[in-house]
This record gives C-alpha cells, structure tokens and sequence, in this order.
C-alpha cells in the first residue's frame, strides 16, 4: 500500500471511528439493519414508513383526512 | 471572497444533493468541513421563499435560532461535546426538508386550493398530499437526528432525551407564534 493511500485509508478510519457505533442493547443487531437501509437512499424505507402512517390515518379518520389536508394546505 | 461564494455554492449543491441521497456521510462532512457560507444559501432560498409567499423572514430567522440554540443548550447539559458552528450549519440543511414542505404547499394552494372534498378526486389528493407530507416529515427527522449526533456528538438516548424535553418548549413557542398570527405551522 502506498503511503499517500495509507495516510488516506488512516484519516478515513480516524473520521468514521470518531464517534463510538450507536447500540441499542439488545436490539442492536434490528437497529444496525434499519439505519443501513436510512444510510444511503433512504427514500424506499421513507415511503413505506409515510404509507404505513397514512393508512393508519385513514383507518382512525376515515374520510376526515380530507380536513387534516385542508388544514395543512391553510397552515404556511 | 468571489471564490469563496463559488466553492459554497458548488458545496450547497453538492451537500443538498447528498442529504438526500447519502444523508449519513454527508451530514458527517457538514459537521466537519461545513462552512458558513454554505449556511448563506440556505438562508438566501429561505428568504426567496418568504418574499415569494409574503411570509416575514424575521420570524423564520427567530425560530431557526431558538431551535438551533435549544438543542445546543440542552445538549450541552446532556454531555454535548460537538463545535457550534458545525451545528448551526448542520441544523440549518434540516431546513431543506422544510422549504421543499413549505414551497409545495404554497405552490398546490394557488394551483388547487382548499378545503379539499370527499369526492374521490379530493380524496385521492389527500392520500398523496399525505404520503408526500409525511415522507418529507421523516426526511427531516433523519436530518434533525444527523444534526444532533454528529453536531452535538450524542448517542441515540441522549438525543431522544434532549429531544423530549425541546420539543415541547417548541410545541409552546409554536402555540405562542400562532396566537401572534405569526404561522399557523411553525417554520421548524
């Protein structure tokens, strides 16, 4: 390995390794699977998580989320 | 100082980009070679947007200090070992969310404005608005995560207590701006 490589693989470890890995005790094996998928194009999981939660909303409003959207739109 | 501005924006773009696609590693970098410049952009698409919607800027300014300098303050109790301009610049690409929220909105208001009807097409309006709404809320809870851990340096617990005790210090500001008639949804 060259040294200007070296140095570079170095300061690149340094940088990763500056703060301690997150553990969640016993969840941690779950939690590392979820932020994975968050660390690069976390659109897909963003969309499942948002599609979840306005299904939940329709099932506990039921057609009122027509108001919520209106209020929403009104809210700037 | 021409230079500067160049190599900003050139960064601004590059980061916007990445916040959106590698959020992790680039909040990573905001925090460690962010400049303040990067910061100017930010406010500068914030204060388009407000000139455009006829919203003051000063609140939106405000409410970006007292959330930022909350979280800072707070975390500084819970053990926050992070530098503050890191911080504020990190804080300030969470706005990005929030602009984007804040411009569609504004933009479907002209286009297609409310109250929205339970016909099917005001229904299925809703589903999207909803899924759009709720999608960007996530994006910036990611962010507002990022900011706090690489910007403050704090783990998952920390970050979740400093969080429980801001929010609803934010949830009172935001009721307080309302009865101002300042927002009727806060420019968080």
């Amino acid at each position: 390995m060259t040294d200007a490589l070296y140095q570079k693989f170095v300061k690149r470890w340094e940088e990763v390794m500056d703060l301690p890995p997150q553990t969640v005790g016993p969840l941690t094996p779950y939690y590392k699977k979820l932020v994975a998928r968050l660390k690069v194009m976390p659109w897909p999981v963003l969309v499942i998580g948002s599609v979840v939660l306005v299904v939940g909303l329709y099932l506990l409003l039921g057609s009122a989320i027509t108001i919520l959207v209106s209020v929403l739109q009104r809210g700037f | 100082m021409g230079n500067h501005v160049l190599v900003s924006g050139l960064s601004f773009g590059r980061t916007v980009i990445g916040i959106a696609t590698r959020p992790y590693e680039t909040y990573r970098r905001i925090v460690s070679r962010g400049t303040m410049w990067e910061l100017a952009y930010v406010g500068v698409l914030v204060s388009l947007y407000c000139y455009i919607s006829r919203i003051r800027v000063a609140p939106v300014v405000l409410t970006y200090l007292v959330t930022a300098g909350l979280f800072w303050c707070i975390g500084s109790f819970a053990g926050a070992k992070g530098r503050l301009t890191g911080f504020f610049i990190a804080w300030g690409y969470t706005l990005v969310p929030t602009l984007v929220w804040f411009s569609t909105t504004s933009l479907l208001y002209v286009l297609i404005p409310p109250p929205r009807s339970t016909r099917l097409e005001g229904f299925l309006f809703s589903i999207l608005y909803l899924l759009f709404s709720a999608t960007l809320l996530f994006w910036k809870v990611i962010l507002s995560y990022l900011a706090l851990r690489f910007g403050l340096r704090l783990d998952l617990g920390k970050i979740s207590l400093v969080s429980l005790i801001v929010l609803p210090i934010l949830f009172l500001y935001s009721i307080a701006l309302y009865r101002m008639g300042i927002f009727r949804i806060p420019f968080l």
